[in-house]
């Protein structure tokens, strides 16, 4: 017994044995992702870029009141409507502008939103929101975040026209809006 | 602002002193280390902090309680499952509320993946800051795994934001316990594999054995908890003594180290993996059904008072510490951070040692800046 | 053109363009061997954006260093701080001047070697040689001005001279058996002995590797360049060009290592059992390998374990190194020293 714990403690076996788990790593399948070729597709809760509906949107301001660092800016104001033939008024959108670049996707202002589908949510399974001009590129308004104008589509992303994820966490029940596979 | 103590010149004696970090490639992010070395030998190190100070305790007291959880997933930045975990129990209980049971295992499922998330980061950075380099990427293999599992749950992979006072926003998605049983189940032939690669390691060991000793004795004086604490000896664990969540419902044994050094606290790192994977694997049986939030109102507003919570993170206790006026926004909201504490007891641990043991200890100590800064 | 001419002119200078050439080549490539080694261990897959599956990286890396800043700190010392790289690569590259890469053979009538120069006292040369490398790291790490730097330079002056001393011992044994200090006597010797020496002196060749580790700073001995330590060592403050010669040397002696353990050990260009198998090789299916094609293969082995330490150990602390030098390998070599002297001795040696 004694001998052996010599010998192992001369001849480095645990050493072998160490070189042996990561000469077998040496042929193991690799885990890259040659990224700009091939772009994992998120999973479907998967909180990316903001999407936007404006006919949705009731101006309650419960999306800007939630959201962590205030980066929700709306302005509003109310219009005499005849709905039915009787003179309403209705809260109308002037300005719907969120702060892209400062935004850490915490999800709070789609959970937030009172209405049924929502109307603002972020299960648009968009990751590519990188920038040359953040201030520029990366501050919408109600127009840009419902065209997203300079986003690039690619695989597997949702558009704001193309709607929310029937199964996202406050997503459109089915049927509203058809996501494309 | 004065200067610290440890800035001020030695005229009369050899030493030399060197300032680690904030930039290096070995200090877990911004933490600064004046060391004052003799030759190699370290006379006294003297951490410095505040890099990545963010405010983030005065930031709580403008929030909403649901406004604060994306806050706090920035404290501790590899483990924000628990942090979310220990504010939503803190508020919870001052509010009185009991989560669904079926929430409550939710909780637990995600702060045990997390907590082998964080385990193997500590891992790969720790045998990286000990020259094996292999094992990062081999960690992180198995991290991605659980990060995708996050990202599936709750559409986040890092900062998750996964939880809300009351409950669980989302109930898992379809056939996500299946995927979490088949990577809890491979996992721990996986750690074995790394072990191969380090435990019985002579290199490793020698790195290892007998550097950065802290007796259980000291280790209480100088609060520390987590691993850092069970590697000396002392069977302390908030799941077990102050259980949270469904905690005393599922069976996990709490490792504990002998000698309080840093193989020790390697060792009880590798079995706590373990027994995570135990808990989640009973956590999947055991799963209920049931709605995942409690009736809590839209607007939450804890009652006056305050209350002091505690969750077993991956780095230590980590406690949330709330005060409340009955307003929307928390009155103070105070954070025990299991990092800060710990690191404290740095310069007890180093004083005699080398420079690569400093980097060894830094190591097994597990620290996250963004926890200790806020 | 008169023969004295060809010969100590023309041919040699062909011959010094030539290795100079490749073994730049080599080491610039052998950065991308790494590389992909490493990886293919780590489950990624290094490199592949340059050039076809990234086989232009190293080119890319070094067109990047030459036309990078050359930054100086403004406290270094200017002169030195410009040495240093020098005296790093030079003799790293002047080892090269008398390792036998094949044996001679005729062209048009010359009879070429495929090395520079057979100094009668090759080992000795590169022994002195390759130890002035020292300087170059000692004295860049202290002219940078910079407390990592001075380090890494007095770690890495602890570390080679304390390695040379059982790695000396340990090609003792093989200058014993061969009775020669000319490397390409050596290479003859296990040619008429049929053995390489590796069978009869496999503790001085496990002691040679080791310390050949050592030697080159390489993992788990790369306590002075040790990244998580001391940023980059002693060269952390050089950049381009400068910084890319020690890097060029570095590469550079793991090549001189392994080749010398390959001449030293595993009977440089020979086939493996060169006269117990020698109607094998003979044979038609097996002669057309040309015996460079052996010494490279050799060496490229011993550069692939390099790579798979690298890629397997941590780091040893540098007391821990010095331990594992003065208390294990020094004693270690003098014994297996006296004893394959005594096996010479008495059984005349692997004759």
């Amino acid at each position: 017994m004694r001998f052996w714990g010599f010998l192992a403690s001369v001849i480095p076996f645990e050493l072998a044995q160490g070189l042996g788990v990561t000469g077998r790593f040496f042929f193991k399948r690799k885990a890259t992702i040659q990224y700009p070729e091939v772009k994992p597709v998120p999973k479907d809760r998967f909180r990316g870029m903001f999407g936007f509906s404006e006919e949705r949107c009731i101006a309650c301001h419960a999306c800007a009141k939630a959201c962590p660092i205030a980066i929700i800016h709306i302005q509003d104001h109310f219009e005499e409507v005849e709905v039915e033939g009787k003179k309403r008024k209705k809260k109308v959108l002037d300005r719907y502008d969120i702060d892209v670049k400062r935004c850490m996707f915490c999800g709070l202002c789609e959970e937030a939103c009172p209405t049924k589908p929502v109307a603002i949510w972020l299960t648009s399974k968009s990751y590519e929101a990188a920038a040359y001009e953040r201030n520029e590129r990366l501050y919408f308004d109600k127009g840009r975040l419902q065209s997203w104008d300079g986003v690039r589509p690619y695989p597997g992303v949702l558009t704001p026209a193309q709607g929310q994820l029937p199964e996202a966490p406050g997503g459109a029940p089915a049927g509203s809006a058809e996501p494309k596979p | 602002m004065s200067e610290p103590e440890a800035l001020k010149p030695f005229p009369d004696s050899e030493e030399m002193e060197i300032s680690f970090g904030p930039q290096h490639p070995a200090t877990h992010g911004v933490l600064r280390v004046i060391v004052k070395l003799d030759g190699e030998r370290i006379v006294d190190a003297k951490p410095v902090i505040g890099y990545l100070h963010r405010g983030t305790e005065k930031i709580f007291e403008r929030e909403t309680y649901n406004g604060t959880i994306p806050h706090t997933d920035r404290m501790d930045y590899t483990a924000a499952a628990t942090n979310n975990q220990g504010l939503v129990g803190a508020v919870e209980k001052l509010m009185g509320v009991t989560v669904p049971p079926r929430a409550a295992y939710i909780r637990m499922i995600l702060a045990e993946l997390q907590r082998i998330a964080s385990h193997t980061i500590w891992l790969g950075t720790h045998a990286l800051d000990i020259g094996a380099q292999s094992p990062f990427f081999y960690t992180f293999e198995e991290r991605e795994k659980i990060l995708d599992l996050f990202e599936e749950y709750c559409g986040a992979r890092l900062t998750l934001n996964a939880m809300r006072v009351g409950g669980q926003p989302y109930d898992l998605p379809e056939g996500w316990t299946g995927r979490c049983r088949t990577f809890v189940d491979q996992l721990p032939a996986r750690v074995a594999e790394w072990e191969r690669l380090l435990t019985a390691n002579r290199i490793w060991k020698l790195r290892t054995v007998g550097v950065g000793v802290i007796s259980a004795a000291d280790a209480i004086e100088w609060g520390l908890t987590g691993p850092p604490l069970r590697g000396s000896g002392v069977k302390w664990d908030v799941r077990k003594v102050f259980p949270y969540d469904r905690y005393d419902e599922v069976a996990f044994e709490i490792p504990t180290g002998a000698g309080g050094d840093t193989y020790d606290r390697y060792l009880v790192r590798m079995e706590e993996m373990r027994q995570s994977v135990r808990i989640v694997q009973q956590c999947l049986a055991k799963l209920p059904d049931g709605p995942v939030m409690a009736k809590v109102p839209k607007v939450i507003k804890p009652p006056k008072g305050d209350v002091y919570f505690s969750v077993e993170g991956p780095k230590g206790e980590l406690g949330y510490y709330v005060v409340s006026d009955g307003g929307t926004n928390p009155y103070r909201l105070h954070v025990r951070p299991a990092c800060f504490i710990n690191l404290q007891a740095l310069p007890e641990m180093v004083r005699g040692q080398l420079v690569a043991d400093l980097i060894a200890v830094i190591g097994t100590l597990d620290i996250v800046l963004g926890e200790i800064d806020r | 053109m008169p023969a004295p001419l060809m010969t100590y002119l023309v041919i040699p200078l062909v011959k010094i363009v030539v290795i100079l050439a490749v073994v730049i080549l080599l080491a610039a490539y052998m950065s991308y061997f790494e590389r992909k080694v490493l990886a293919y261990m780590q489950i990624r897959i290094g490199p592949n954006r340059v050039g076809p599956r990234g086989w232009l990286q190293p080119i890319a890396d070094a067109l990047k260093l030459l036309v990078k800043e050359d930054i100086v700190p403004s406290r270094a010392e200017k002169l030195v701080y410009f040495l240093g790289p020098v005296l790093v690569v030079v003799p790293a590259l002047l080892v090269f001047s008398v390792i036998p890469f094949g044996p001679a053979f005729k062209v048009a009538g010359h009879v070429v070697t495929p090395y520079l120069t057979d100094v009668n006292i090759g080992i000795l040369f590169i022994l002195a040689v390759s130890s002035i490398g020292v300087y170059g790291v000692i004295l860049g790490g202290w002219a940078s001005n910079n407390k990592y730097s001075m380090m890494g330079g007095l770690r890495s002056a602890a570390q080679l001279v304390s390695y040379e001393v059982p790695m000396g011992l340990s090609v003792v044994t093989v200058l014993l058996m061969a009775n020669s200090l000319s490397l390409v006597k050596i290479v003859e010797a296990q040619q008429r002995s049929g053995v390489w020496y590796v069978f009869p002196g496999f503790i001085a060749f496990f002691i040679y590797f080791v310390c050949g580790v050592a030697e080159t700073n390489r993992n788990p001995f790369d306590l002075p360049e040790a990244e998580s330590e001391l940023v980059a060592g002693f060269h952390t403050e050089y950049s381009g060009m400068k910084f890319a010669f020690y890097f060029l040397a570095e590469y550079a002696n793991m090549v001189v290592i392994s080749s010398i353990a390959t001449v030293l050990f595993l009977g440089g260009w020979l086939p493996p059992f060169p006269n117990a198998l020698a109607a094998l090789w003979a044979s038609p299916a097996l002669a057309w390998i040309p015996p460079v094609a052996w010494f490279v293969l050799k060496m490229a082995a011993f550069l692939f374990v390099y790579i798979w330490f690298r890629g397997t150990f941590p780091r040893y602390r540098f007391d821990q190194l010095m331990a594992l030098g003065w208390k294990v390998f020094i004693p270690v070599s003098l014994v297996n020293l006296m004893a394959v002297g005594l096996g010479v001795l008495l059984i005349g040696g692997p004759r």
